[in-house]
């Protein structure tokens, strides 16, 4: 049974629209993940669903409920806050328990409920300590187990994770993960964050400009993007517009002859410094030559930044390499997106041909 | 190396704070402790308490009257600016927290005399407020009652002061993060509950010193119980401005100014204490 169901919802501030006919149904115990750059509209939508930004088309059901017209206390939607929106006047336990005493349940119940969180968030013994005391991740421990606390019907995520340093973020990500799969509860989780969304979520719906650009699981998401936007985002940062008129570029597509916006990552664009080393077969979709223009040291890799004409495109490379030499990428037909571009040349549509 | 210098500096730089310290000492320091110092001395340079006996015995019915009337007023405050910040802060409807928003600023830009005339007008027993409820058919002529004395010395001071600690009170409540108030509200609470648990907790230091404050500033206006008051029993700055125009007594003036030094002393320790406590806490 639908958990969430989102029908044709549009939301903004004022007279501005922000949201634009939204659908979206998240399964009982699905976690989905709302991912796209800032401005695009999705903490705009974890407010809409919350009853703090005004719904103005459309209809929310959380459960059997048409919530989009009550007030937000009456929602039963908690949300996990960014900056934790902890109260710092009061202790973790009476941060956890204030939902439980706002609903007026009994202090045995409440005291039970806020030991059996603080287990579950691996806070025990913690709760007299005033929360200004805590670190950061032990913080957003809190605001989840508050959140968590009156069992709501749908638990939203804002950006959990931003304010945590690389390490701690890591741990409570797998934390969160864990919790939802133990506890079995229904959210939606905001990031910008491509990994995070990947990790963490059942599904992911990528968000452009108030609208829902694609959604599907992690694994379709990454390996088949729908749109250019979603190419883009998911990673395949270099971008040809074909036809390129410049002779270092050799496509080898069925129907190359349509104008096509081809993407692929760095990591799929397999560098040689012997042009003849490699013998082009039906599997290469694009030979690339060029210059190294930069070599960049990431780690376990070099970013190389190669200069075919007026292209700059990324390649991953084990070695370093001097600037100038020349090169030849090949990228295999199954790395590349490309989508015809339509004629007004301003929406574009998955070429078929490519997924193979 | 670098200590030395900077003490250098000091010592060589040291004479341009002397123009703020020169002013604060000529106009206020020295004041001050010349009022202390004939508040308990003689003519000729003794020590006595006879003036602070003689000011408690005429006037301490007036210390009492001014005491009551400060704090009644204080409290009335902190209502009314708590009511008012609460309303800007946690109000759903937009058009009304702006209109209020710029009302409640307006009498932060009036004198306290202009304020007293003001309030002569309209409460007196023939006043604006009067005729305007005799002309609505609410009240005959008969009816009317004058609010000069003790209730328009409240009025006057809460009117006035309202606007500077709801400013004060409002910045402390738009200073806490939205998200603490989202946050209860998706818990389940009320508006009414966010206001008295979770926005008044953490407020309460600024509702503090905007109390202070208040009641410093209400201890020294003078043409408010000269022009609302009805003469007896009146606050202390009427008394002090009495002795010394009609008797010259320096002494037994600068003798209340040390009693009400003493309340404002007295009200800024009790609080610096509380506030003290809560860091302490922390």
């Amino acid at each position: 049974m639908a958990h969430l169901h989102i029908k044709n919802l549009q939301a903004g501030y004022g007279k501005k629209m922000i949201l634009d006919n939204i659908n979206l149904t998240v399964e009982q115990g699905e976690m989905i993940a709302l991912l796209g750059p800032s401005g695009c509209g999705k903490t705009t939508l974890l407010n809409a669903l919350c009853g703090f930004v005004p719904v103005s088309n459309g209809e929310i059901f959380a459960g059997d409920r048409a919530v989009s017209q009550l007030p937000a206390e009456k929602r039963n939607i908690t949300m996990v806050f960014q900056s934790y929106a902890l109260w710092p006047h009061m202790t973790v336990a009476q941060n956890i328990g204030y939902g439980l005493k706002v609903q007026k349940a009994k202090r045995v119940e409440i005291e039970n409920r806020v030991t059996e969180l603080l287990n579950i968030v691996k806070l025990e013994g913690l709760e007299d300590e005033k929360v200004t005391a805590l670190s950061g991740g032990q913080r957003q421990r809190v605001a989840l187990a508050r959140a968590l606390a009156i069992r709501p019907d749908v638990l939203v995520l804002d950006e959990p994770l931003s304010n945590l340093d690389a390490k701690v973020r890591l741990s409570v990500r797998h934390e969160i993960k864990a919790l939802q799969k133990q506890l079995g509860f229904t959210s939606l989780i905001v990031t910008h964050d491509q990994e995070e969304a990947l990790v963490m979520a059942d599904r992911i719906a990528v968000l452009n400009q108030g609208k829902i650009e694609q959604i599907g699981t992690p694994e379709e998401i990454y390996h088949h993007p729908s749109t250019p936007f979603v190419a883009d985002f998911m990673g395949a940062e270099n971008h040809i517009e074909w036809p390129t008129n410049d002779d270092a570029f050799h496509l080898s597509l069925n129907n190359h002859a349509a104008p096509l916006d081809i993407y692929f990552r760095s990591e799929n664009a397999v560098l040689s410094t012997q042009p003849s080393a490699i013998k082009d077969d039906f599997h290469t979709g694009l030979v690339i030559n060029g210059h190294v223009a930069q070599s960049v040291f990431f780690g376990n890799n070099y970013q190389i930044s190669v200069r075919c004409g007026k292209h700059t495109i990324q390649a991953d490379h084990d070695q370093n390499l001097p600037e100038h030499t020349p090169v030849t990428l090949r990228v295999p037909i199954d790395a590349l997106y490309a989508f015809t571009k339509n004629e007004k040349h301003s929406e574009h549509q998955k070429n078929h041909a490519v997924s193979v | 190396m670098r200590q030395t210098t900077s003490r250098n500096l000091l010592k060589n730089h040291l004479w341009l704070i002397a123009p703020a310290a020169l002013m604060v000492g000529i106009f206020f320091l020295y004041p001050l402790c010349f009022s202390l110092y004939s508040a308990i001395t003689l003519d000729n340079g003794a020590f006595t308490l006879s003036h602070l006996h003689k000011a408690f015995e005429l006037y301490s019915n007036d210390i009492l009257f001014t005491i009551v009337i400060v704090l009644s007023s204080v409290v009335i405050l902190a209502v009314l600016s708590v009511t008012i910040a609460a309303l800007i802060t946690l109000s759903p409807f937009r058009s009304l927290t702006k209109t209020l928003g710029f009302l409640y600023r307006l009498p932060l830009f009036i004198p306290f005399i202009v304020t007293a005339q003001m309030m002569r007008t309209f409460l007196a027993k023939n006043g604006l407020m009067n005729n305007a409820f005799v002309a609505s058919g609410l009240l005959t002529p008969m009816d009317t009652v004058s609010f000069l004395g003790w209730s328009g010395i409240i009025i006057t001071f809460v009117w006035k002061q309202l606007a500077f600690s709801t400013l004060l009170i409002s910045g402390a409540m738009a200073a806490l993060d939205d998200s603490q108030i989202r946050a209860a509200r998706n818990l389940g609470a009320s508006r009414l509950r966010i206001l008295f648990q979770i926005i008044l907790p953490q407020i309460i230091p600024t509702l503090g010193v905007a109390m202070v404050l208040s009641i410093v500033t209400m201890m020294s206006v003078l043409s408010v119980p000269l022009m609302i008051g009805t003469g007896s029993p009146t606050m202390m700055t009427a008394d002090m401005a009495f002795r010394i125009n009609s008797y010259g007594d320096y002494h037994v003036a600068n003798a209340l100014g040390l009693v009400s030094y003493c309340i404002c002393a007295g009200l800024a320790w009790f609080y610096l204490r509380q506030n003290l406590k809560e860091k302490g806490a922390n």
